[in-house]
C-alpha cells in the first residue's frame, strides 16, 4: 500500500495525516490518557545523558566499585567487611536496588546528610550561639524524616531562634552574626545558587542574570534583622524590626538611587502590609527584648520558599545533590548559576527540577534516582584506550574521582581498621547486658530493628567522634569558604607517623569482635589474609596478582615478624589513592 | 557605598572572569590544573642564585613610635626618647639598643598607609602585597620565593614558618600556587608534627611500607590517574623526605655559644634556628615573635617584647652579614599595622594602618636609607607614601623577579603584585 | 574646709575646753570639690605634707603643682620623660620626683617658681618609685634596672644599692617606724630590707597581682599603689588581678592587705561590681578604713574596710584616671586624671549653697 506512488502533493498529504492518525491510535504516545507508566527519572537522566555525547563510554562499574561508592555517597562511610562480603557474593540481580533502599532507610544516611548540610550552610565557621550538637541533631531528624527540601530552607531562612520554627534552625544567621551584607552573599549563594558577590555595587556589565537589584531584594528580606539577647528567653535571639528601607547605587551611575522591597531574585517585589507608625510591632524593641514586627519579612521570606516560589532554589538544591553524588555539578562550580554559566544539560537540569517540585521536593527520592541510574553506576576506570586528556570534562562518560571528606576519611579509616566493629559490638554487647527484656523486644520487628539499628548509630557516633576533629583540622581549608581539596606534607605525616592513625591499627577486640589487625593475626592462609584485607580496607577482593603480592610479602616476615608486617601491608592499603578517592 | 573591587581594574577583570565561573571559587583551583609558570631559563636561573628571603612578622600591630619612627617630646611621643644608629642623622626608639647598630645593613620605610585597621585584613596585605578579595586568593610572599628561589624537586619545603606555639597547619597561603609551597609550621620551633616515625616502627618497617604502598598504588593508578591522585603520591614522597631531614630542624645542633648570644627565650632560639635553615638553603623562613597589640600598658609591654627582639634580632642580622648570607638574603621586619599616636586612658595603643613603618634590608637594598616621612607627632604620612603593594614588588624585585609579570592560572593571568603599585627604587640598587 | 593646727593650738593653750575634734570623713558623702586643668593627660599626683599644694606629673613630662588655696597653677619644668614617683621630705619644703629616663629631680615645693635644685642619674630605665624615710634622712628609688637604691637627703649621694628583685621594681615605702623598707615589683614580690644593714629580712606574696599572658606572651601587673597604715601594722599592696586578657586590660582591681608582723596576706580586696581595671593606688584612712582608685572600664575610688573583701563604697568618677592621693586633712582626696585634669573630692557632706570650685585659670 504505502510503496504506490502518489499523482500529486496533496494526496501524499492527504496520506500522511490519514498515517499520522492511524498511528495515533495503534501507538498511543506519551500524552495519551495513562494506559502506560512514564520512564523513571533515572531512566530519563541516562537517556538524557547518551544524547548529549557519543562516547566513548566508561563500562559499568563492577559490585564492589558501585558498593563502596554507594556506601560513601549515602553513609558517609565504606561498609563494614562482612556485608561487603554477603553483597559481593549475593547473586540476587536486584541486589543494587535493595542495597540503595538499605542504605537510605539506615540512620547512617541522615548522619551523613546531616553532616553535607551542615559542612555546605556553614562552611566550618564555628559560632556557639547555637551549639554544634543542636544543629545537627536538627538536621539528623529532619532528614530522617525525610522533610521535603522546600520545609527544610524554609525554616533556616525564617528562623528566629525564638518563637518562629526550631531554634536550632536560626544557627545559619546568628552564627554569622547576623551581619546582613554576609547574610545576603550566603543566601544567594547557598539557597540560590547564585554568587551575588559583585552585585552588591553594580549589575554585571556583560551577566544579564546577576543584577544589583537581585541582591538588594534578598538584601531586603534580611536587613531588618538584628541579634539580641532576649531577657525572657535568655538567649540571643535573630530579632526583626518593623522599620528599615533599602536603597541602594550603583557604583557606575552614583546619582542614581533606587530604592527597593523585598524580592526572590528575578521576581516582583513582596506586597507588604503597611501599618500607622506605632502600630507595627506586635512586641516593641526594647533593651534586651526581641522585636516582633506585626509583618515579618523573614516569615514571608520562609513562606515563599516553602511555596516553591523560587526556580533559582529548586535548581539550587537539584544541583548540588547531583554534584554530591556525580561529582559535578551540571552547573559547576556550584553556586555560579548565570546565563554565561549554563548546565552542560540544560534539558536534563529542567526536567531534574520539575521533578523535584513535582516529589514535594523529596530528597531521598531524588538520590534513589540518581543512585539508581546507569549514569551514576558508571566506572571511573577509563575505557581501554583512553587517556585522561581525552575524557570530556561535563559529559559523565566516565565517572569522576571525588576526594573522600575529611569525615568521611575518618570514619572509613576507622571501619577499615575495624574500629567501628568492635566499638559497636562493645555497644550491643552493654546494651544487651544492661536490659535484656528491652534488647529482646527490639528484635521483635522492622521498627523496632531500625530503633535499635538507630541508639547502636548514636553510641557509637558518640564515642568516636572526637576522632574525627584532627582530619577536619589538617583535611580542610578556611572557614566560610566550601571545602576544597588540597593535599600536603602535614596530612601525608599525619597519616604515617600519627599515634591517632598507628593506634587504629593495634590489635583490639570486644565481646568477641576484633578490630582488622586481630582479625588478620589469625588468619593463616595467604589467600584468607588477602580476601580479609582487600575487603576490609577496599571493599573488593584481592586479584591474583595482589594476592601473590601479599603471600610473598608474608613469606619474608615470618614468626615474629608476621605480626608488624600484616600491619605494614594494611597501612600500605590505607593510605593509598585508592583509598584516599570515590572512585 | 564604595565598592571596594576597583571596577576597571585588574583585580575587578580577576573577579570577573572567576565570576563566569571559569576559575571557581577562591582555592578550588589549587589543585590540578596548569600551575604558574615562568621561562624555564629564567626559571633555572634564579634557583641557582641562591637568593633566600627572611621575614620577621611581628605579631599584633607592632608601635611604629616605640620602634622605628619616635617622636619623643610631642603629645603623642610617650616616654621613651630616641637614640642614634650607625647611620648618621637616623634616630630609632631608645628600645632597640643593637638593632640601632645594625641599621646601617637596614632601610626604614616610615610611610607605610595601608588604610587598614583589621588584624587580619592587614596582615593579608603585608603578606600577599594585596587587599582580600573574595574571588580570588593571592598566594604569600613566601609561597612565591618557595615556588621560584628553591630547586623543583627539593625536599625539604621552600617556606617555612616558625611560631610561638601552636601545632603546624597551614592553610592555603600559597593559594594558587598549590599546597607545595605553602608554609610548613614548626609550633614552637619543634620539628613539624608527626615528622618522626612511631615508636614501634623500624627503618625497614618504614621503607617496607613506603614501598608497599607504591605498589598498591600503581594498579589503582594505572588507569585512574589524575592531578589530584598525583598531588597525594606526592605528598607521600615530601613526607618521607622531610623525615629523613628531620635533623634539619632542630636547633639544638648548632653550637652551645650561639645558643647563648640569641638568647635562651622561645624568640632567640627561633631566630637560631631560622638562621640555620637559611644556611641549608630553605627559600623563605618566617618567624613569628608575638604579641604586639598593646591596647593597654603599651609601654610596658613593649619594653618586654622589644627587650626579646632587639637583641636577638641585631645577633641574626649580624651572622647573616659575617657569614656573607645577607647579600642574598632578603630581610623584613612587618607587623599588620602600627599603633595610634594617641595614647589612650590605659596607657595603650590602639590600631594603626594609617602612618607605620617596617624595615627592609639585604639582597642587595641600600643600606641605611630611610624612604618617607610622617609629620611632626606621626599621625600622617607627609611624604612618599607606600601601601603593602608596593613592598612587596620591592620584595619581588630585589630577589630577581620582575614584579610587573603575570601568573597563568587555569589559562589566566594574575599579576604577580598588585598593578597599582611599583617597586620603591630608591631602595634597590 | 578645717586650717591647719597652728590656730586650734593656740585656742587650746588660752582655753581649758578641748578644742573639737577633726571632721570625720564620711566617704558615703563624696562629691567633687575643685577640678584644676593641668593642661596634659596625667600619670601621678601627690599633695604635699602642710596639705598646701597638689603636685601632678603628666604626658608632657611636665610636673604641675596647684595651689589648693586659690587655685593657681605652676609648672615643674625639667623632665624629659614622664613622672610617676613623687615624694616629700617631712617639712615638704622639697620635692623628690623620679622619670621614666631614670632621673631623679630635686625641688624647691613651696617656691613661687620651682626649678630644678639638682638633676641625679639614678637608675638605668626607669624610675618608677620614690619614697623618703620618715624621719627625713634617706631617699629610697626603683625602677626598671631592678635595682633599688637608698640615697641621704643631706648630700644626695647613693648609700646602699638592693640587689634581687628579678622584675622591674614597681614602688617603694618605708615602714612609719623608718627601719624597714619595702619594694615590690612586676611579679607581684614585695622585699622586705633592713634599712641599717641593706639585708633582705624577708619577702612577702602579692602574686595575685601579677599574671603571665601565655596568649600574648607577655607579664601584666606590678604593684601600682602601696602604703603601710600609720601604726605600721599593715600594708597594703594594689594593681590588677584575675587577668584574661592582658592587652585589653580585662582584669579586676585589687588590693592585697598584708599583717605586718606575719608578713601574711589576710585579704584581698575586690570591687562588688568586678569592675574591669587596674586599682592604681591605695590609702589607709586614719578612721580605720582604706582607700583606692580603680579605673579600665569605668573608674571609681573605691572604700574598703579591712574586714570585709569587697567594698563599703564606691563613688564614680566622671573620668578614667591613673592615681590618687588622700590629702593630709584626710578628708580630701586628689586624682589625676587621663583627661588632663586634676580633680579633689571631698568626704563630707556638700554644703547647700557651695559650688565645686569652677576650673581654674593656669598660671606660671
Amino acid at each position: 500500500m504505502i510503496g504506490r506512488r502518489f499523482k500529486d502533493a496533496i494526496a501524499l498529504r492527504r496520506w500522511l495525516v490519514a498515517a499520522a492518525l492511524v498511528c495515533a491510535v495503534i501507538f498511543p504516545g506519551r500524552g495519551a490518557a495513562a494506559a502506560e507508566k512514564p520512564l523513571p527519572l533515572h531512566a530519563r537522566i541516562d537517556r538524557a545523558i547518551r544524547e548529549a555525547y557519543d562516547g566513548p563510554w566508561a563500562t559499568r562499574a563492577d559490585d564492589a566499585e558501585f558498593l563502596r561508592r554507594v556506601s560513601l555517597d549515602l553513609t558517609g562511610s565504606i561498609p563494614d567487611v562482612e556485608t561487603a562480603r554477603a553483597f559481593l557474593d549475593n547473586p540476587d540481580t536486584a541486589k543494587r536496588e535493595q542495597l540503595i533502599d538499605r542504605l537510605l532507610d539506615s540512620p547512617q544516611y541522615a548522619r551523613r546528610m546531616a553532616t553535607v548540610f551542615d559542612v555546605m550552610l556553614m562552611e566550618r565557621r564555628g559560632g556557639n550561639r547555637i551549639a554544634a550538637a543542636e544543629w545537627q541533631t536538627y538536621l539528623r531528624e529532619s532528614f530522617a524524616r525525610n522533610k521535603p527540601f522546600n520545609r527544610l530552607a524554609s525554616e533556616i531562612l525564617a528562623a528566629d531562634g525564638a518563637r518562629r520554627g526550631p531554634r536550632a534552625a536560626a544557627k545559619f544567621y546568628l552564627d554569622r552574626g547576623g551581619e546582613p551584607h554576609l547574610l545576603t552573599r550566603d543566601v544567594a549563594r547557598l539557597f540560590f545558587g547564585m554568587n551575588l558577590q559583585c552585585a552588591q555595587c553594580h549589575d554585571h556589565p556583560l551577566v544579564d542574570g546577576y543584577l544589583q537589584e537581585d541582591y538588594y531584594g534578598i538584601y531586603a528580606f534580611l536587613v531588618r534583622g538584628y541579634i539580641v539577647k532576649d531577657k525572657k528567653l535568655g538567649v540571643e535571639v535573630f530579632a526583626e524590626k518593623a522599620e528599615g528601607d533599602v536603597k541602594y547605587q550603583s557604583v557606575f551611575m552614583p546619582e542614581e538611587t533606587h530604592e527597593t522591597g523585598p524580592h526572590l531574585p528575578g521576581k516582583p517585589p513582596i506586597a507588604e502590609p503597611q501599618f500607622k507608625k506605632d502600630a507595627c510591632y506586635e512586641v516593641a524593641p526594647a533593651d534586651q527584648v526581641a522585636a516582633v514586627p506585626k509583618f515579618s519579612r523573614l516569615a514571608e521570606l520562609g513562606r515563599l520558599v516553602a511555596g516553591g516560589a523560587s526556580e533559582a532554589m529548586t535548581k539550587n538544591i537539584v544541583n548540588r545533590l547531583w554534584a554530591l553524588m556525580m561529582g559535578r555539578g551540571l552547573v559547576n562550580p556550584v553556586g555560579w548559576q548565570h546565563d554565561d554559566n549554563p548546565p552542560s544539560h540544560p534539558k536534563l537540569f529542567n526536567l531534574l527540577a520539575d521533578d523535584f517540585v513535582r516529589t514535594n521536593f523529596n530528597v531521598k527520592a531524588f538520590l534513589r534516582e540518581l543512585a539508581l541510574s546507569e549514569t551514576y553506576q558508571r566506572s571511573s576506570q577509563l575505557p581501554a584506550g583512553v587517556t585522561v586528556a581525552q575524557v570530556p570534562d561535563d559529559r559523565y562518560s566516565v565517572a569522576t574521582l571525588k576526594p573522600l571528606s575529611p569525615e568521611q576519611l575518618a570514619w572509613s579509616m576507622m571501619q577499615a581498621t575495624g574500629v567501628t566493629d568492635v566499638r559497636q559490638s562493645s555497644a550491643l554487647h552493654k546494651l544487651a547486658g544492661d536490659d535484656p527484656r528491652f534488647f529482646e523486644l527490639l528484635e521483635a520487628d522492622a521498627p523496632r530493628r531500625a530503633i535499635k539499628a538507630s541508639l547502636l548509630e548514636n553510641t557509637v557516633h558518640a564515642g568516636l567522634q572526637g576522632q574525627v576533629g584532627s582530619f577536619v583540622n589538617l583535611f580542610t581549608g578556611l572557614p566560610g569558604m566550601p571545602d576544597a581539596y588540597q593535599a600536603s606534607v602535614q596530612q601525608a605525616l599525619f597519616l604515617s607517623n600519627s599515634p591517632q592513625v598507628q593506634g587504629w591499627l593495634n590489635p583490639a577486640s570486644a565481646a568477641g569482635v576484633g578490630s582488622l589487625m586481630a582479625k588478620l593475626n589469625q588468619v593463616e592462609p595467604t589467600g584468607a589474609v588477602a580476601d580479609e584485607l582487600f575487603l576490609s580496607v577496599f571493599t573488593r577482593r584481592p586479584t591474583d596478582e595482589e594476592c601473590g603480592m601479599v603471600g610473598s610479602f608474608l613469606a619474608q616476615h615470618p614468626g615474629e615478624g608476621r605480626a608488624p608486617a600484616l600491619k605494614e601491608l594494611a597501612w600500605a592499603l590505607l593510605t593509598s589513592a585508592e583509598f584516599r578517592f570515590n572512585h | 557605598m564604595r565598592c571596594r573591587y576597583a571596577c576597571g581594574s585588574p583585580e575587578h577583570m580577576i573577579a570577573r572572569r572567576t565570576f563566569l565561573g571559569v576559575l571557581g571559587a577562591g582555592v578550588g583551583m589549587a589543585a590540578g590544573g596548569s600551575g604558574p609558570f615562568l621561562r624555564p631559563a629564567m626559571a633555572r636561573q634564579l634557583e641557582q642564585s641562591g637568593r633566600r628571603m627572611l621575614t620577621i612578622y611581628m605579631a599584633g600591630g607592632l608601635s611604629q613610635l616605640e620602634s622605628w619612627d619616635p617622636k619623643p617630646g610631642t603629645d603623642t611621643g610617650g616616654p621613651f626618647r630616641s637614640i642614634a644608629t650607625s647611620v648618621p642623622g637616623v634616630r630609632i626608639s631608645e628600645l632597640l639598643p643593637y638593632t640601632a647598630r645594625q641599621l646601617h645593613r637596614l632601610a626604614l620605610v616610615r610611610s607605610i598607609n595601608t588604610k587598614e585597621n583589621d588584624h587580619g585584613k592587614g596582615r593579608y596585605i603585608m603578606e600577599t602585597g594585596r587587599r582580600q578579595e573574595p574571588s580570588i586568593d593571592y598566594p604569600q610572599l613566601g609561597a612565591v620565593a618557595a615556588k621560584f628561589l628553591a630547586p623543583e624537586d627539593d625536599p625539604l619545603p621552600g617556606y617555612i614558618h616558625i611560631t610561638p606555639g601552636g601545632n603546624g597547619f597551614s592553610k592555603q597561603d600559597a593559594a594558587f600556587l598549590g599546597p607545595k609551597y605553602g608554609a610548613v609550621t614548626l609550633g614552637n620551633g619543634k620539628p613539624p608534627s608527626n615528622s618522626v616515625r612511631p615508636e614501634k616502627l623500624s627503618e625497614t618497617e618504614e621503607v617496607n611500607r613506603q614501598h608497599l604502598r607504591e605498589q598498591i598504588s600503581q594498579r589503582f593508578n594505572l588507569r585512574r590517574r589524575t592531578a589530584q591522585t598525583e598531588a597525594y603520591t606526592y605528598s607521600y614522597e615530601q613526607a618521607r623526605q622531610l623525615m629523613l631531614q628531620r635533623s634539619v630542624f632542630d636547633v639544638s645542633n648548632e653550637p652551645p655559644k650561639d645558643l647563648e648570644r640569641y638568647g635562651t627565650h622561645d624568640f632567640g632560639r627561633h631566630c637560631l634556628l631560622a638562621r640555620r635553615l637559611l644556611e641549608k638553603g630553605i627559600a623563605c623562613v618566617k618567624v613569628t615573635h608575638s604579641n604586639y597589640d598593646t591596647h593597654h600598658e603599651n609601654f610596658n609591654f613593649h619594653i618586654e617584647q622589644l627587650s626579646e627582639f632587639d637583641r636577638t634580632f641585631a645577633t641574626l642580622i649580624e651572622d647573616l652579614a659575617e657569614r656573607g648570607l645577607l647579600d642574598t638574603t632578603l630581610v623584613t621586619v612587618i607587623s599588620e599595622f602600627g599603633r595610634t599616636p594617641r595614647i589612650n586612658h590605659q596607657f595603650g595603643r590602639d590600631h594603626w594602618g594609617k602612618a607605620w613603618s617596617s624595615v627592609i634590608g639585604g639582597c642587595g637594598i641600600h643600606g641605611g636609607a630611610v624612604i618617607g616621612k610622617t609629620n611632626d607627632n606621626g599621625t600622617e604620612v607627609v611624604d612618599r607614601e607606600v601601601s603593602g603593594g608596593h613592598l612587596f614588588h620591592t620584595y619581588l624585585k630585589a630577589v630577581g623577579l620582575n614584579s610587573k609579570d603575570e601568573y597563568t592560572v587555569n589559562g589566566r593571568p594574575v599579576p604577580m603584585a598588585d598593578p597599582e603599585a611599583e617597586p620603591i627604587e630608591e631602595l634597590l640598587s | 574646709m578645717s586650717d591647719p593646727q597652728p590656730a586650734e593650738s593656740a585656742k587650746a593653750e588660752t582655753a581649758a575646753t578641748p578644742p573639737s575634734p577633726p571632721p570625720k570623713a564620711e566617704p558615703t558623702k563624696t562629691h567633687l570639690v575643685a577640678d584644676f586643668d593641668a593642661g596634659s593627660p596625667l600619670i601621678s599626683c601627690r599633695c604635699d605634707p602642710s596639705g598646701r599644694f597638689v603636685f601632678a606629673g603628666g604626658q608632657n613630662s611636665a610636673i604641675v603643682r596647684f595651689s589648693l588655696a586659690d587655685g593657681l597653677r605652676t609648672d615643674l619644668l625639667g623632665h624629659q620623660s614622664w613622672v610617676r614617683g613623687l615624694a616629700f621630705d617631712p617639712s615638704g619644703e622639697t620635692l623628690y620626683s623620679g622619670d621614666y629616663a631614670g632621673r631623679l629631680l630635686l625641688w624647691p615645693a613651696a617656691d613661687e617658681s620651682p626649678k630644678p635644685r639638682q638633676t641625679i642619674e639614678a637608675h638605668d630605665g626607669w624610675v618608677r618609685g620614690v619614697a623618703v624615710s620618715p624621719d627625713g634622712t634617706l631617699l629610697a628609688t626603683c625602677g626598671n634596672d631592678r635595682l633599688v637604691k637608698l640615697w641621704s637627703t643631706a648630700e644626695m649621694k647613693p648609700v646602699r644599692e638592693l640587689s634581687g628583685h628579678e622584675s622591674h621594681v614597681y614602688n617603694v615605702a618605708f615602714h612609719p617606724d623608718g627601719k624597714s623598707l619595702v619594694s615590690a615589683d612586676l611579679k607581684g614580690v614585695l622585699r622586705h630590707w633592713d634599712v641599717a644593714s641593706g639585708n633582705e629580712v624577708r619577702q612577702l606574696d602579692a602574686g595575685k597581682l601579677h599574671k603571665y599572658d601565655g596568649g600574648f606572651r607577655a607579664d601584666i601587673g606590678g604593684i601600682r599603689g602601696m602604703n603601710f597604715r600609720a601604726d605600721g601594722h599593715r600594708l597594703a599592696a594594689s594593681g590588677i588581678t584575675n587577668v584574661s586578657n592582658a592587652f585589653a586590660g580585662v582584669g579586676n582591681p585589687a588590693v592585697v592587705l598584708f599583717d605586718w608582723k606575719t608578713g601574711k596576706e589576710i585579704r584581698i580586696l575586690l570591687s562588688k561590681a568586678g569592675h574591669r581595671g587596674t586599682a592604681w593606688s591605695v590609702d589607709f584612712h586614719p578612721d580605720g578604713f582604706l582607700v583606692g582608685l580603680s579605673s579600665g572600664g569605668g573608674a571609681f575610688l573605691l572604700f574598703w574596710k579591712e574586714d570585709q573583701p569587697k567594698e563599703f563604697h564606691q563613688f564614680k568618677l566622671s573620668q578614667n584616671a591613673r592615681d590618687a592621693d588622700l590629702h593630709p586633712d584626710a578628708l580630701r582626696i586628689a586624682v589625676a586624671h587621663y583627661d588632663g585634669h586634676l580633680r579633689l573630692y571631698e568626704m563630707r557632706e556638700k554644703p547647700p549653697d557651695a559650688k565645686p570650685e569652677a576650673k581654674k585659670e593656669t598660671a606660671g
